[in-house]
C-alpha cells in the first residue's frame, strides 16, 4: 500500500507539471470546499445561465473526489466532465474514466449535460458515477 | 404492441444511395472512379462501409491505409454514431441531386468535431447504451435489464446483419407497453433543428395531464415558446401527421436504438 502511494505521488508530481495552470487553480480551491462549486474551464463565460447540480460519486477502483457536488454548465459535454475528472484525479494518459447516469447507461461523449438533466436528474441533481472500467456496460 | 407491422418493414426497408469519393489530397497517382452503394437509413456508416475502406485503401497513401476513417459531406464531418437517415435527413441533400455524394478520408480525423465511435465493438456499445437510457425512460430500465446478454446480442446481430425478424424478435418486448400500462412512461425522443447537430432531449410523457393519448399536434404545443412555434415534424424523409399519436409514433417510428430522431420545423412568432 505505501509503494503504492509513493508510485501515485511520483505520478501526480509528474502529471502535475503537464496540467494547465488555469485548471489547477480550480482543483485546488475545491479541495476543502464542502459547499458547492463550480466546475469553471478557463474562461467562465456567461456566468447568468443556470448551471446543473451534478454529483459525483466513484465506482469500482477509482481514486475519490471529495467534493461530490459540483456545479456545471448545461451545455457542456459529457467528454467536457470526463476530461475534468481526469486531470482532477491526475490519472494517467492511457488511464480513462467512464461516466454512468444513475447507474444504467453511458452517456455518448457529445451528449450535453443539460439533455441528461432533464430526462435523468432527480430532486434537482444529476447523478453521475465514475470509474476507470467499464461498470455497466 | 406493435401491430403495424407493414410499417415496421417499411421503415425497416428505407435505403439511401450513397456515392462515395476520395480525398484528393490522399490519392496517390490514378484518381480512382467514385464507389456507389444502397445502404440501410437505419444503419451507422462504421457498419456498412468495410467495401468501400477496402475499395479505396489501395489508392491512398501508404501511411494512411491504417487510419481512422471518417466522412464528410459538403465539408461538414458527419458523426460516425448518428444513424445515417438521421445525418441524411439533417442535411437534406437536395431530392434530385441523389445519390448522396459523401468524401471519404483516411487521415486527419476530426477529433475536436467528432466522437471516435468508429469501430463495430465502440459503435455496439453506444448501441446498448442507447437502449438503455430508452428503456429507462419507457419502463424504468425493467425490460431490458431483465433480458439476457444473448438478447443484446441479437439486437446488435440483427442490425448489423439487416435482419428484421431477428431484431425485430427482441425489439417487440421494448416496444410494448411495461404490463397493464397502455403506454410508456415517456417517449425517447431526441429533437433536432435544422442541420444542425445537436438535439435536444427532455421528458416527452405520452399522456397529457387529463390521461389522453397525446397526438403530434400536442407535442408541437409542447415545444412552441412565445417566439417560436413548432409546425412539423420529419423522421425517415417522412413529413409526419399532426394527428398520430406519439405512443404509436414512438413504436413504429423509432430507429433501432430505439429513439425518435425528430426534425422539428420551427417558425419565428
Amino acid at each position: 500500500m505505501r509503494r503504492y502511494l509513493i508510485y501515485k505521488i511520483k505520478h501526480n508530481y509528474r502529471d502535475f507539471q503537464n496540467i494547465p495552470k488555469s485548471t489547477m487553480t480550480d482543483t485546488e480551491d475545491t479541495q476543502s470546499a464542502a459547499t458547492t462549486t463550480s466546475i469553471t474551464s478557463t474562461a467562465p463565460t456567461d456566468k447568468d445561465a443556470a448551471k446543473i447540480c451534478v454529483l459525483l460519486n466513484a465506482t469500482g477502483n477509482v481514486p475519490i473526489i471529495k467534493k461530490r457536488t459540483w456545479t456545471v454548465d448545461p451545455n457542456k459535454t459529457v467528454s467536457w466532465i470526463q476530461k475534468f475528472i481526469h486531470k482532477y484525479l491526475k490519472l494517467d494518459s492511457n488511464e480513462q474514466i467512464f461516466l454512468y447516469v444513475n447507474q444504467t447507461f453511458a452517456p455518448a461523449p457529445d451528449q450535453i449535460i443539460k439533455n441528461l438533466y432533464d430526462c435523468h436528474g432527480t430532486n434537482g441533481k444529476l447523478v453521475l458515477y465514475y470509474c476507470k472500467n467499464q461498470a455497466w456496460g | 404492441m406493435a401491430h403495424d407491422r407493414e410499417v415496421l418493414r417499411m421503415i425497416w426497408e428505407g435505403q439511401i444511395g450513397i456515392c462515395f469519393q476520395a480525398d484528393s489530397d490522399e490519392i496517390v497517382g490514378i484518381k480512382p472512379e467514385p464507389f456507389y452503394l444502397m445502404v440501410s437509413r437505419l444503419s451507422y456508416l462504421p457498419l456498412v462501409t468495410d467495401k468501400v475502406r477496402k475499395y479505396f485503401t489501395r489508392y491512398i497513401a501508404a501511411e494512411h491505409q491504417e487510419g481512422a476513417v471518417w466522412f464528410d459531406f459538403n465539408g461538414t464531418p458527419l458523426r460516425l454514431h448518428y444513424p445515417i437517415g438521421v445525418l441524411y435527413d439533417l442535411l437534406h441533400p437536395d431530392e434530385d441531386s441523389t445519390p448522396w455524394c459523401l468524401t471519404i478520408h483516411f487521415s486527419k480525423f476530426p477529433e475536436d468535431a467528432l466522437v471516435k465511435l468508429n469501430t463495430k465493438e465502440l459503435l455496439e456499445s453506444h448501441f446498448l447504451s442507447c437502449l438503455k437510457e430508452a428503456d429507462v425512460l419507457k419502463h424504468r430500465g425493467l425490460v431490458i435489464s431483465a433480458m439476457q446478454k444473448k438478447d443484446h446480442n441479437q439486437l446488435w446481430l440483427g442490425l448489423i446483419n439487416e435482419k428484421f425478424d431477428q431484431f425485430w424478435a427482441v425489439n417487440r418486448r421494448l416496444m410494448e407497453p411495461y404490463s397493464d400500462q397502455e403506454s410508456f412512461k415517456n417517449i425517447p425522443v431526441r429533437f433536432y433543428n435544422d442541420d444542425d447537430f445537436t438535439y435536444m432531449q427532455k421528458l416527452i410523457s405520452p399522456l397529457s395531464e387529463s390521461g389522453q393519448k397525446k397526438n403530434l399536434s400536442d407535442l408541437m404545443a409542447e415545444l412552441s415558446t412565445p417566439v417560436r412555434k413548432a409546425v412539423g415534424f420529419r423522421t425517415h424523409g417522412i413529413d409526419l401527421h399532426e394527428e398520430t399519436q406519439l405512443q404509436w409514433v414512438s413504436e413504429h417510428l423509432s430507429y433501432p436504438d430505439n429513439f425518435l430522431h425528430l426534425s422539428v420545423d420551427y417558425k419565428s412568432l
